[in-house]
Parts: C-alpha cells; sequence; structure tokens
C-alpha cells in the first residue's frame, strides 16, 4: 500500500530529459494534464552553469557532478553469459543524466539523422546483397517506420536545436559540401556551419583529395542568434571547450532546458516533480494497461500517482529496468529466444587514429565545442559496396575539436612511457599538435547481448539492478577494423604530419570494457518494429501488451546506428506524439493489431 | 597520529635528490604552509612526495609535489572523492575481469592509506632511493607484481597515478597546479574561455596566460614548446 494515493492526472511522464519534457510539451498544449516525475534536482543553465565555475574539469568532467549518482543506483555488468556480472561501481563507459533536462545537459550537440536504409536494414541488405548476406547470428530488423515518415520530425527537432550544419540533399537535389549521402532534407538546417579549426580544415582537405565527401559535422551548438519554434532564444557558441559533460551557461548548446522547460513551465497543464523516484509502473488487473506509476517522492513516501496514459522517458537503459521491475512485457530469455524486454541491447563501436603534427601546426585544442569537427560519412550505413566485405553496418570517420583540458587530454606518441620524464616532455611536446580522428561505427544486435535483472545487488531502494550483457559482435569487429583502416589513409594523406597510431575498441582479441568511456549511446532493450515477437512496442512506440504506456529514447533502435542517437530518438519522438495526439487520445486502444 | 607538524616542515624533510629541489614547494593555500594535513601523517605526505615526484618529476616545470599535489591528493582524500561518494559500494565484493572494472571493497581514504602502509613496508628504503630504484617499485606496481597482501596492487597504482596527475592539471582552487604550472607546461589558458573570433585563426598561439576559476592571474606568461606568438 502506498503512503499516499494523488488525484487523477492524464498523463504521467517518467523522467524530464529531451523526450520527457517534448512529451509535456506538445501534450500540455493537446490539453492534456501532464506531470513529469523526474528523479533528481531542479538546475537551469542561467544559475547553474555559468563560466568560469563550471569551467572546472575535476568536478564536472571527473566528477560527474551534473550526472548519475551510481552511488545509489547503477547497474552490473558482464561481457558473456558464463561470467557473473558484477556493479559498475564508479561510471565510466557511460555517463546518464540525472536532474532537470536529464543528460541532454551534459551532451555533445551532435546532431544527425538515420539513412533512408537504416531504417529498412534487414530488406534493405537483403534487396541489396541476397537474402544469405546478413550473417545469421544478428538480430537485424526493420524499424516499421521509414525515412519519409519521420523526415518531418527529423527536421522539427533540429529546429528546436538550432541545428548549425549544410543540407547535402535538399529535397533530392545533392549539394557538395554537405553530407550527400543523407536522405532528402525538406529544408536547410536552421543555422550555417560551425567555424573550422586547423586539424579538422586539414582532414577535409585530404579526404577530399581522396574523392571522399567531407562536410562539417552537424551541429547543436548554435553559431547565430536564433529563435526555435517553441519561442527560446538561444545565443552564438563561444567555442569555450568546456562542452560534453558541462552544462553551457553560454545559451549557445541546445538543451531541452533551455529549448522546452522553459517554454513549458508555466503552462497550466504542466507539473513537474523533482527527486520523485519511479519504482514501478502499476498494471490494471487484467494486466491489459497501467494504472499509474508508483514513485518515491522528495519526503521519501511513497505515492501513487493514476493515470491515463504512461510515458516513459528514463533513458534506454533505465526505461527497459522499470519494464523489468514492473512485469511490463515479456522479459527476454536468451536460452529460448523468447521475451522480447532487454533483448537487442546495442551500444556503439569505435576506433580512432591519432595524429602527430609538426611544430608548423599550432591546434589551440581548447579552442573547442561538443560538435566541432569535419567528417566523412562514405563508410557509414550501407553508402558503400559490402559485397566482398564480410559485414554489415559502419560508421562515420571525424576529425573533431571538443576540447584542451589537460587533465583529461594528453595525447602522446606511440611508445611513449605512461608516465615519468619522458612522459612529461612528450605530454608538453605535443599538446598543441594533435589531432584525433574518430570512427564512429554501428552495432549489430545478437542474440547474446542483452538485458535483464541482477540476482545479487540491489538499488537504495532494495530494487534489482539491471545487469547488462554485452560483447563486441564479430561482424562489429571487422566493421571498425576496415573503416578505421580508411581513416588510417585519410591520416596518411594529412599534411604536416609527423607520425600517427591508430587503435580499435573492438580489436580482435579485446573484450568491450565498462571502464574507459566511449558514448553514452546505449540502446535496445525494447525496440520498436511491426513483429510483436521480435519488439516490445509497435511502429508508434507503443507497447505491444499495455496499450497505455508510450516509450521514448534510444531503447526503441533495433540495433543501433552509426550515428549519434539524439536526432533519430527525437524523430521518433515526435513521430509518437503526433500519434497519441491526433488518434489515441481521441480513442484509447492498440493503434496496430498484434 | 602524533605530532603535527606543519606541511612545509613535513616536506621540506625529504632529502632524496629529486623531490628536494632547487625550486620550492608550493601549493594554491600558501596560508596552510603552518597547518598539518587534513588527512594525511608527515610519514603518508613524505611517502607520497617521493612517489609523485617519480610520476612527475622536476625538469624545466616543477615537479608534482612542487606542484602542490600532495596537498591536492590530502584535499581530496579528506573529502568526498576519499569517503567514496562517486562509488557504488555494495557487497559483496567478489573479484571479476579487468573489462568489468574498479571493484576495490575500501573506500578510496582507507584504500589509499592501507596501500601506502603496506608499500612503506615492502620499500622501506622508498624515499631515499634515487628515481631509478623508485621507478622500477612504481613499474612493478602498476603492473600488478608486487604483493601487497589482501590489496590489489594495479589498482592501488592506478588511483595514485590518477590523483597526481589530477592534481598536477586540476584547477588550482584544488590546492594543486600551483601557480598554474600544468597549465603553463602546455599551454592550458584555463577557466575564462572565449574563442569565438580565434577558433578559426589557423596556426597563431594563443596570447594570453593561464586564469583559474577564483581569477587569480597567471604565472609569467610563457608561452610553452618554444612558441612565439605572432600576430593576432
Ligand atoms: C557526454 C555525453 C555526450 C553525448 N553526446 C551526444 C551527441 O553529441 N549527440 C547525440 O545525439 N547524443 C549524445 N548524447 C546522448 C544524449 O544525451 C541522449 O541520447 C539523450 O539525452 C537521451 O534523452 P532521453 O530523454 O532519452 O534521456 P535522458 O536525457 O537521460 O533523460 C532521462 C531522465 O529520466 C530520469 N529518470 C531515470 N529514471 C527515473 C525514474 N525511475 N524516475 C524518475 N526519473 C527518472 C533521469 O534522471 C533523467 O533526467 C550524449 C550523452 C552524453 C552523456
Ligand atoms: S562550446 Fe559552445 S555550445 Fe558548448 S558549452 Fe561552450 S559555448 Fe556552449
Amino acid at each position: 500500500m502506498p503512503d499516499k494515493t494523488l488525484p487523477r492526472t492524464d498523463v504521467v511522464i517518467i523522467g524530464g530529459g529531451w523526450t520527457g519534457l517534448t512529451a509535456a510539451y506538445e501534450l500540455a498544449h493537446e490539453g492534456q494534464k501532464c506531470v513529469v516525475l523526474e528523479r533528481g534536482d531542479h538546475r537551469h543553465d542561467a544559475t547553474s552553469f555559468g563560466a568560469p565555475e563550471e569551467h572546472d574539469e575535476l568536478k564536472y568532467a571527473l566528477h560527474h557532478t551534473h550526472m548519475m549518482d551510481v552511488k545509489t543506483s547503477t547497474l552490473t555488468f558482464r561481457n558473456n553469459r558464463s561470467q557473473r556480472a558484477l556493479p559498475m561501481r564508479r561510471l565510466g563507459s557511460f555517463l546518464p543524466g540525472e536532474g532537470l533536462g536529464g543528460a541532454g545537459i551534459h551532451w555533445n550537440g551532435q546532431i544527425w539523422r538515420p539513412l533512408p536504409s537504416d531504417l529498412e536494414m534487414r530488406s534493405h541488405y537483403e534487396s541489396r546483397y541476397g537474402a544469405q548476406f546478413i550473417p545469421e547470428n544478428l538480430n537485424v530488423q526493420d524499424w516499421g517506420v521509414t525515412y519519409e515518415e519521420l523526415e518531418p520530425h527529423l527536421d522539427f527537432f533540429e529546429k528546436i536545436c538550432g541545428a548549425a550544419g549544410y543540407a547535402g540533399n535538399l529535397n533530392g537535389e545533392t549539394r557538395e559540401g554537405g553530407n550527400v549521402f543523407e536522405g532528402p532534407r525538406s529544408d536547410e538546417y536552421p543555422n550555417p556551419p560551425m567555424k573550422q579549426p586547423i586539424r579538422s580544415t586539414l582532414f577535409g582537405e585530404a579526404a577530399a583529395d581522396m574523392g571522399l565527401h567531407p562536410f562539417p559535422l552537424p551541429s547543436a551548438n548554435v553559431t547565430q542568434k536564433y529563435e526555435n519554434p517553441y519561442g527560446a532564444q538561444l545565443h552564438p557558441c563561444t567555442y569555450c571547450g568546456f562542452c560534453e559533460r558541462f552544462g553551457c551557461g553560454y545559451f549557445a548548446k541546445a538543451d531541452p532546458i533551455i529549448c522546452v522547460y522553459d517554454r513549458i513551465k508555466e503552462h497550466e497543464n504542466f507539473e513537474i516533480r523533482f527527486r520523485s523516484t519511479v519504482m514501478r509502473v502499476e498494471k490494471s488487473e487484467d494486466g491489459q494497461t497501467a494504472t499509474g506509476v508508483t514513485y518515491i517522492d522528495s519526503d521519501g513516501l511513497e505515492v501513487f500517482q493514476p493515470a491515463d496514459v504512461v510515458c516513459m522517458n528514463a533513458y534506454a537503459l533505465w526505461n527497459v529496468h522499470l519494464m523489468l521491475v514492473s512485469g511490463l512485457g515479456r522479459p527476454y530469455d536468451p536460452q529460448t529466444g523468447t521475451g522480447t524486454v532487454g533483448r537487442n541491447y546495442a551500444y556503439q563501436t569505435l576506433a580512432g587514429v591519432d595524429v602527430f603534427f609538426d611544430e608548423e601546426i599550432i591546434t589551440n585544442p581548447f579552442m573547442g565545442a561538443g560538435a566541432l569537427g569535419t567528417v566523412i560519412d562514405d563508410y557509414n550505413g550501407d553508402n558503400f559496396d559490402h559485397s566482398e566485405l564480410g559485414f554489415v553496418g559502419g560508421g562515420y570517420v571525424a576529425c573533431n575539436q571538443y576540447h584542451g583540458r589537460p587533465i583529461s587530454y594528453q595525447p602522446t606518441p606511440e611508445g611513449t612511457p605512461p608516465w615519468g620524464a619522458e612522459w612529461k616532455r612528450a605530454v608538453r611536446e605535443n599538446y598543441l599538435h594533435h589531432a584525433g580522428i574518430g570512427v564512429h561505427g554501428s552495432s549489430m544486435a545478437t542474440p547474446d547481448n542483452f538485458l535483464d535483472l541482477d540476482p545479487t545487488w540491489t538499488d537504495s531502494f532494495g530494487r534489482p539492478l539491471l545487469r547488462m550483457t554485452f560483447d563486441f559482435p564479430d561482424n562489429d569487429r571487422r566493421m571498425s577494423n576496415y573503416v578505421m583502416e580508411r581513416a588510417v589513409e585519410i591520416a596518411r594523406n594529412m599534411e604536416h604530419v609527423r607520425s600517427y597510431s591508430s587503435s580499435n575498441r573492438a580489436a580482435e582479441g579485446s573484450g568491450y570494457s565498462i571502464e574507459p568511456y566511449q558514448t553514452t549511446h546505449n540502446t535496445g532493450g525494447a525496440v520498436i518494429g511491426t513483429d510483436p515477437s521480435t519488439s516490445v512496442v509497435n511502429r508508434y512506440g507503443q507497447m505491444w501488451d499495455h496499450h497505455n504506456v508510450f516509450v521514448f529514447g534510444a531503447c526503441l533502435f533495433p540495433q543501433n546506428l552509426g550515428y549519434n542517437p539524439t536526432g533519430p530518438l527525437m524523430g521518433l519522438a515526435y513521430w509518437t506524439l503526433d500519434h497519441l495526439k491526433s488518434d489515441y487520445l481521441a480513442n484509447p486502444r492498440p493503434l496496430m493489431d498484434a | 597520529m602524533g605530532t603535527l607538524f606543519s606541511r612545509r616542515a613535513v616536506l621540506a624533510g625529504l632529502t632524496s635528490g629529486a623531490a628536494l629541489s632547487t625550486l620550492p614547494i608550493n601549493h594554491a593555500f600558501a596560508a596552510l604552509d603552518d597547518k598539518p594535513f587534513y588527512f594525511l601523517t608527515p610519514d603518508e605526505a613524505r611517502f607520497l612526495a617521493a612517489l609523485c615526484d617519480t610520476l612527475i618529476p622536476e625538469d624545466d616545470f616543477p615537479s608534482a609535489s612542487q606542484a602542490g599535489v600532495v596537498d591536492f591528493i590530502d584535499l581530496q582524500l579528506a573529502g568526498p572523492y576519499g569517503k567514496g561518494q562517486f562509488i557504488y559500494m555494495q557487497p559483496p565484493f567478489p573479484s571479476g575481469t579487468p573489462e568489468q572494472g574498479y571493484q576495490v571493497s575500501l573506500i578510496p581514504a582507507t584504500f589509499i592509506r592501507q596501500g601506502i602502509a603496506a608499500l612503506m613496508e615492502a620499500e622501506t628504503g622508498f624515499v631515499d632511493a634515487d628515481t631509478e630504484a623508485r621507478s622500477s617499485v612504481l613499474t612493478r606496481l602498476s603492473e600488478d607484481d608486487f604483493d601487497l597482501g589482501d590489496l590489489p596492487a594495479k589498482p592501488l597504482f592506478d588511483e595514485l597515478w590518477t590523483l597526481t596527475n589530477q592534481g598536477y592539471f586540476a584547477d588550482p582552487i584544488y590546492g594543486g597546479n600551483e601557480g598554474y604550472a600544468g597549465w603553463e607546461m602546455v599551454g592550458f589558458p584555463g577557466a575564462h574561455a572565449y574563442y569565438l573570433s580565434f577558433v578559426d585563426k589557423h596556426n597563431v598561439p594563443y596570447p594570453q596566460p593561464p586564469t583559474g576559476i577564483n581569477h587569480e592571474p597567471g604565472g609569467d606568461g610563457r608561452i610553452p614548446s618554444g612558441l612565439k606568438p605572432q600576430e593576432v
């Protein structure tokens, strides 16, 4: 029995990040009383993220002050089922958010769209390369929603962010200087691309010289004064170099607080409760619907909030965790291959090349931004011929300039000792003369990588922790190696290069590690689709098993793209909200037949 | 904890060549010179100074202890980091694979205190040894080739190296990076960051000396790596 049962609300939203606040904005304007429950605190760009106090590498980048409190809740991890999973005792590989704005506060702001073929991955590969092409042990699936359907929503989110870039495909017309591989855009980016520093300029020149197609990384670090469709005012990025892992006190990085929350917080249909952690979603007696959610409020009381509609916006991993502890859907069983909740967990496959320049090149790495750089998409998705390659998927290759924060940015050439006099000299000599070229690759789902509940460890509320079982599939190891070799070719062709070295996180023989930061692009576990035996939600983001539960975030991705997830997942969010508003609310029911 | 020596007296008592040098031992809280450490005992502080200075020795730029790294570590161990505020501490603590990451069952302050004690016992001459001898001890530690009883060697090394590195390069408000030693060395201008009109000026050294969060003006404005400021 809860300590308290509150009056019913139309919609309860779990989580106050990009997806949750956007759902609240759109549904409140549709006349729905929305209650957002956020486990973290209130905070605001104007009062919480101002320089110079915000520019504290130790506090924010390394002690993770804006991020999830791992002391009270974490997950357990193992590479495979024969191991015992152990708690992720400190944040490392990924940095989930907590507090108003979620991870949208400390993101980089690289804003991408999926390729049209990405969304129909199985059909596309089978029709181009034959039915036998996709390796048998990969759960490659179509998304059940097409690029054409998502395009208006992808476009709208770019306008919410004031995205800066140059269209490579405007209404079907290909334009050099943009991403010539992208799907057709209905409109140009709302703002012009970012200025490019020397290192990414040299990368772009070398790539173009090789017949590749470099373009400025699409960015939610805004490049001029801008008002978004909700009326939010954004300002030009200062290239301050305290971007990812930090909040932006300059109102220049699009985030859910300034872009969405400020425009909805006074609305009569909107309410947000902080320090309110949802324990579980409650089901009706027949199990067909959810009745609301139970949460622990800021006074430590257990509160039941009844609602007609439940929106799950707690971040990919924690949406899956909530489903498992609430008994929503059917949990995936890797022994039998049945069940769907926790199935198709995937990640991101990273590799890279470190390039060291001669003294003439002075990079000033501290003049950076989270989405500053030059990129090629020639080896992403199916933009290149896979027929002889023996893998599916790909990745983009980018030369970025995020920051020169001196604890984290200490590039040294291969062979430098890890500490001591020689190390110290190498750090000094190379700090201003280095470039990283990153390979940001896709991640395929397999039957062996999945999420379920841990049998031993609990969070501070006594709930079992989420358990992650993951290692890089062989397909992705091959893909990553192939694209890394292409990045090496570009490095070799760059001017002023003294030496370079490459590395592949998914190299043969090295297991995925939970320690070094890779990306906060955890995907899958509650995937979208048209077949209830391989997806948790239908193509509208509605749970097959509980029709008044709608699911948001990267947990929907059947397999992970070679791109950063927020553009695609916000496209899906607006698509789901569109169907909620235009169809479901007037006539609540399953929007697809199972 | 015995007699409380002032931190200046403790570190000045070092006899080893590398840790005692022509450069003064500095830290951002000069006013603390006469105060004892918050967490460290004098023996621990002396041991840490020798250890940190093996990791970051003096050259044209200060060594770790000269840049206040021991003060930094003292403050960190006394604060939320040392108390385990950033770590999930629920037992049990079985050991796992390297991929499964940090699994130490002690809060960092205790882990490091016990680690230093075990190292001091195993390597009695460490503080007075030469750089080569100290380096070989730390190499063994870092390669997990060191018997510390119940304590895991490599995680201890990783923790100590991380703290040393952080102390050399973190904002001076944390007690290390005295006189912006670390920032001067690489050419990092610090917390006051506004580069809108500079980012696309290619190959031009940035002329401003470092400034930290509390607006302390930068050292001598020296441009590192022999770079000369050009017209900007
Ligand atoms: C360092 C970093 C860099 C990134 N860079 C990029 C990038 O460049 N491009 C890109 O596309 N993506 C990037 N991302 C990913 C991006 O931040 C996420 O995709 C995005 O924020 C996801 O939005 P969300 O609404 O799904 O979840 P979140 O933003 O994580 O919001 C979820 C919210 O739910 C709350 N919550 C969780 N559980 C509960 C509960 N039980 N009860 C109540 N509240 C709960 C959390 O506290 C959180 O505030 C980056 C992420 C990080 C960490
Ligand atoms: S780099 Fe630009 S967008 Fe990022 S935090 Fe700094 S000013 Fe904001």
